[in-house]
């Protein structure tokens, strides 16, 4: 009996989740390249006159691209800032001696996995009275607060791996904390600051509930609460919204088929290698 | 022990504190994690005190009347908030499932067919596309004469087409369905790089042994593995439980009939769709007690893992 | 290394501090200044208007922008944002943002119950302190607003519900013609059934269907609207068939397959689109969507009735009508003057004109010029809707129990569920409202007394 799985089970085995992974995709996709009309008749099969009219529509007259510059503003914005909030805090908490360290540090990994919908009614209300609903700043804001935990997290385990010669190589110069953050720290770091930077984007591009909540101006949606729109007001022309899913859904396919090392770096992150 | 002890040791003692001689603290630390500490307590501490505050009180947002602990029992009065926690624990058994499920491709694939690699982008490719994207695909996908029950009566499975969306039986686990699809490749990687960084001698010595292919999975394999499979199993416990709001809201908006609502979902509902913050706020308590539990095993399981996979 | 307890103490303190440091400057500005006093001049003024009507009347927010630059034209001084909403967070943003009276200067929200829970709350100044009475007499439809002696909203447009009907269809099954009684509706039910014609279309994924069904059949075991009241406020039994015994007829319906298979997971959009796409007989329509369906099948291939009668109440024999969204000023407005101004020249009867051109909806003003409506459809349409005495008794549920109740109790008859289930879902959503809001319920209580 080999000490490998039978060939055959395996291989069903093998297909079957390929199948059922990639089915409700290709349905997707499929399905965006058929007319309402011809949908109305053919749910399941393939389109038997493809066409991307859909897709024309969705981005010429839907306001699809203007989602989507507004959620790549907001995903660019709080990737940026969490990243100038974190790095520093995580260098301290590496690198640093202070009151509170391993307080710090625990919090920030408790608090990875705080639900926002707890946190979104009473920053809703402070959003209010900024008179920041509406504007896309205060999705930046909430979403960099959110994101520090993570990024702190992933950059302590980082930092730490940097041996301590590297990391002092301008003390004995002289350089304080922040020459040696800027010039020797963070250069070594760009590897991890860009996984970072990916994980971080995805959770902010995908992000829903906040996003409803914090704007209601339908130009200023963001990618995925203009979705959820179209979901329900274009109910009669499912191929018309799920062009528009499917556009949803390509930058990050896009970025992961092309990158994939990132991507499993950065999301495996939890178990602290 | 603390799991943040093991980890926050400084490597060399402190080293960039700028200290000579004397014992005075370096204060630039405390610089450095302001701003940090300011986003945490904006996004975080002043929220979470707000809703423990708000949950105390009832009525309107207009009209605010203390109740002091009126809120909960309120709410384990209220059938849709007793389905909603029903619904996310009934989402909890999916969990077993989907660790099953991924590390059997897990180990499947550790084997090292050809084309592994394959399988595992194709996995791994529906955990980060986005879930409203998903979502607003599968609630295409499973109406009643959609998409799936098309597929089964197409090849003659009439018998399994179902109202997924629209029998309040089926809706939760439609939506567990989704879940379970969008996380199993999270596993599936997880697992596989886990089994990867396994030394391999000792996986040859069982071989040459004779051990059976069964045999070493669970035997061999699995064991060296527990603390990822740990973390996962509670990474997936925190996620059904918080992290679900896109798929109920996209899917099937809780309903039918509040059938398929869950914790969060009930939240949104009572609290901004109805106005009833002292409500929603004392739904958010009861999530935030259940997630503080299981955020306290998952501290400790990380220790695990990470101890796993230093040595 | 030392352990002392207080490093950690001193860290939670400064977090603390911080924290409210920030909910202090936050809490302390108020963005919208008070009651429109002395800078309240109708000729020179910024507003921001939340709008909602383009899911009720297609084609209603491009109207409203150009009635905008209109305006603006005419105006040089008064500038207006306009925001339209989502439905799904309709009441919910409006709500929220009025906890802390800042938000718009003119808002929207449905008619009767979601307008006078903000005006309960204070959100809303009267617009019949700020329009005189010779320009409001013409508006139709003022008394779902009323309160108090006061109108708190203006009405824009009439949404009736009429029950469309195909001809073809319904002559392809030997209907001779389209029910009037709901035993004629079962028996044209079973006609078309016989000849493979799905008899009515609709859905109620999203709860919509049921809240009609509610609106067109649950008022007509009532004499008045306050028959409903009272059972909201508890002092008559909401479990009492004069309430809600239609969901016996709506039970009936779905029993007899007289509703497309899939109703319950297809929006009501969705199950409507199965008239238009002529595989349903009949569906309940807006007049905007049947004035739709007449352009894709052909004006002479659909009629419209009023629904089936079931009931023997008085309100059995009026019609569905209702101004549906109602446009108010905002109490926190510092232009509340200008906001009048600008709202009631929307009653402009070239506005009205050219909004049934844009939209196909009715405006709800009886100086509307019936000369524009050149269909016989349409005609039809206009004799419904402006039909006296119509009742939307969805308007009169709280919120709250709307959406726990007629949304969710109609799903439980379409998911296949029993009228015992389904009433008692809507009697608990009754109990949950009287618990959560005593406030609420006090002044229902009032104004519903009169």
């Amino acid at each position: 009996m080999p000490a490998r799985a039978a060939a055959l089970p395996r291989q069903v085995l093998l297909a079957a989740i390929a199948v059922i992974c990639l089915e409700p995709i290709v349905f997707v996709l499929m399905t965006s390249l058929k007319s309402a009309d011809e949908y109305a008749v053919n749910r399941a099969g393939w389109p038997a006159r493809p066409t991307l009219a859909n897709y024309v529509e969705a981005l010429a007259e839907l306001p699809t691209l203007r989602w989507a510059l507004n959620s790549a503003l907001v995903t660019g914005g709080s990737v940026l800032i969490s990243l100038v909030l974190a790095a520093p805090a995580a260098y301290a908490i590496t690198f640093g001696e202070f009151h509170g360290r391993s307080l710090l540090l625990g919090a920030n990994v408790g608090l990875i996995m705080v639900p926002p919908v707890v946190l979104v009614l009473p920053v809703f209300v402070v959003m209010v009275n900024l008179g920041l609903i509406n504007n896309l700043l205060s999705l930046v804001i909430l979403y960099s607060c959110l994101l520090v935990p993570f990024s702190v997290f992933f950059l302590c385990n980082f930092f730490r791996t940097i041996p301590a010669e590297l990391a002092e190589a301008g003390a004995i110069d002289g350089a304080g904390p922040v020459q040696l953050l800027w010039r020797v720290v963070l250069p070594l770091s760009r590897p991890a600051m860009l996984t970072l930077a990916v994980v971080n984007a995805i959770w902010a591009w995908n992000e829903l509930l906040i996003a409803l909540v914090f704007i209601q101006n339908e130009s200023r949606r963001t990618l995925m609460a203009g979705l959820s729109l179209l979901q329900g007001r274009y109910s009669t022309n499912q191929p018309l919204v799920l062009a528009v899913a499917s556009l949803s859904m390509l930058p990050v396919a896009l970025f992961y088929l092309f990158s994939q090392r990132s991507f499993v770096r950065g999301l495996t992150a939890g178990i602290g290698k | 022990m603390s799991a943040t002890q093991v980890r926050v040791r400084p490597v060399v003692g402190p080293r960039v504190s700028g200290r000579t001689a004397g014992r005075r603290r370096a204060w630039w630390p405390y610089l450095f994690v302001l701003p940090a500490v300011a986003a945490l307590g904006f996004g975080f501490v002043l929220p979470l005190l707000t809703v423990l505050r708000n949950s105390l009180y009832a009525g309107s947002v207009y009209q605010l009347e203390w109740v002091g602990l009126g809120n909960f029992s309120a709410l384990f009065a209220d059938d849709t908030f007793r389905t909603a926690l029903a619904n996310n624990l009934r989402l909890l058994l999916t969990v077993p499932l989907m660790t099953a499920l991924a590390l059997l491709v897990a180990v499947v694939l550790n084997d090292g067919i050809r084309g592994w690699r394959v399988y595992r982008t194709v996995t791994f490719l529906p955990y980060i596309l986005p879930a409203v994207g998903i979502g607003v695909s599968f609630s295409v996908f499973l109406q009643l004469n959609g998409g799936l029950n098309g597929s089964l009566r197409a090849v003659g499975l009439d018998a399994l087409a179902r109202d997924w969306l629209g029998s309040p039986h089926w809706a939760i686990w439609s939506v567990a369905g989704v879940v379970v699809w969008q996380q199993l490749g999270f596993g599936v990687v997880l697992f596989l790089a886990a089994l990867l960084s396994l030394p391999g001698e000792v996986t040859e010595a069982a071989r040459v042994d004779g051990a059976r292919w069964w045999t070493l999975q669970t035997r061999i394999h699995l064991p060296q593995i527990r603390g990822t499979i740990e973390f996962f199993v509670v990474t997936e416990a925190i996620t059904v439980l918080s992290w679900v709001f896109a798929y109920v809201y996209v899917l099937t908006a809780g309903g039918p009939a509040h059938s398929s609502t869950v914790l969060e979902f009930y939240i949104w509902e009572n609290g901004f769709a109805h106005g009833n913050v002292g409500l929603a706020s004392a739904a958010a308590v009861v999530v935030l007690a259940l997630a503080a539990i299981l955020i306290a095993v998952y501290l400790r399981v990380r220790v695990r893992a990470a101890n796993e996979r230093a040595a | 290394m030392r352990r002392s307890r207080w490093p950690r103490i001193v860290l939670t303190a400064a977090v603390a501090a911080v924290s409210v440091v920030l909910a202090g400057c936050t809490a302390a500005s108020p963005a919208g200044s008070g009651s429109g006093g002395a800078g309240d001049d109708a000729e020179h003024a910024s507003l921001t208007y939340w709008y909602w009507a383009e899911s009720d009347a297609p084609g209603a927010n491009d109207w409203m922008k150009g009635r905008i630059a209109a305006y603006q034209g005419k105006h040089p001084g008064v500038t207006i944002k306009l925001v339209p909403q989502a439905t799904d967070t309709l009441i919910g943003a409006f709500t929220t943002a009025a906890q802390s009276k800042s938000g718009p200067d003119i808002a929207t929200q449905w008619a009767t119950l979601p307008v006078l829970s903000q005006v309960w709350g204070g959100a809303v100044a009267p617009i019949s302190d700020y329009l005189p009475d010779s320009e409001r007499k013409n508006w139709i439809g003022t008394q779902e607003n009323t309160y108090q002696g006061k109108v708190w909203g203006m009405p824009i447009y009439l949404i009736g519900i009429p029950l469309a009907y195909n001809k073809s269809l319904l002559a392809r099954a030997g209907v001779a013609a389209p029910p009037t009684t709901f035993a004629e509706l079962l028996r044209a039910c079973a006609a078309l059934r016989k000849v493979g014609v799905t008899p009515i279309g609709g859905g109620n994924k999203d709860g919509y269907f049921g809240a009609w069904f509610f609106s067109n059949f649950g008022k007509q075991n009532l004499d008045s609207v306050g028959d409903l009241q009272q059972a909201v406020i508890g002092t008559t039994d909401i479990r009492d068939p004069k309430v809600t015994g239609f969901y016996e007829p709506l039970h009936q319906l779905h029993a007899n397959k007289c509703f497309n298979d899939d109703i319950a997971s297809l929006s009501l959009d969705d199950g409507m689109s199965k008239f238009a796409g002529g595989q349903a007989a009949m569906a309940w329509g807006t007049d905007g969507i049947v004035a739709k369906w007449a352009r894709t099948l052909g004006p002479e291939k659909i009629g419209v009735v009023r629904t089936p009668t079931w009931g023997t109440g008085k309100l059995a024999s009026v019609y569905n009508t209702t101004q549906s969204s109602t446009a108010f000023i905002t109490s926190w407005s510092a232009h509340k003057k200008a906001a009048a101004q600008f709202l009631g020249w929307l009653h402009d009867p070239a506005n009205l004109t050219s909004w049934y051109e844009a939209t196909g909806i009715f405006p709800a003003d009886t100086r509307f010029d019936q000369a524009t409506i050149t269909s016989e459809l349409g005609r039809s349409l206009w004799e419904l809707t402006s039909s006296p005495g119509s009742v939307w008794l969805e308007n009169y549920l709280p919120p709250a129990v709307d959406g726990d109740g007629d949304l969710a109790a109609g799903q439980v008859i379409t998911s296949g569920g029993s009228v015992a289930d389904a009433v008692a879902a809507f009697a608990k959503a009754t109990e949950k409202w009287r618990g959560q809001n005593p406030a609420e319920v006090k002044n229902y209580t009032t104004w519903s007394g009169r």
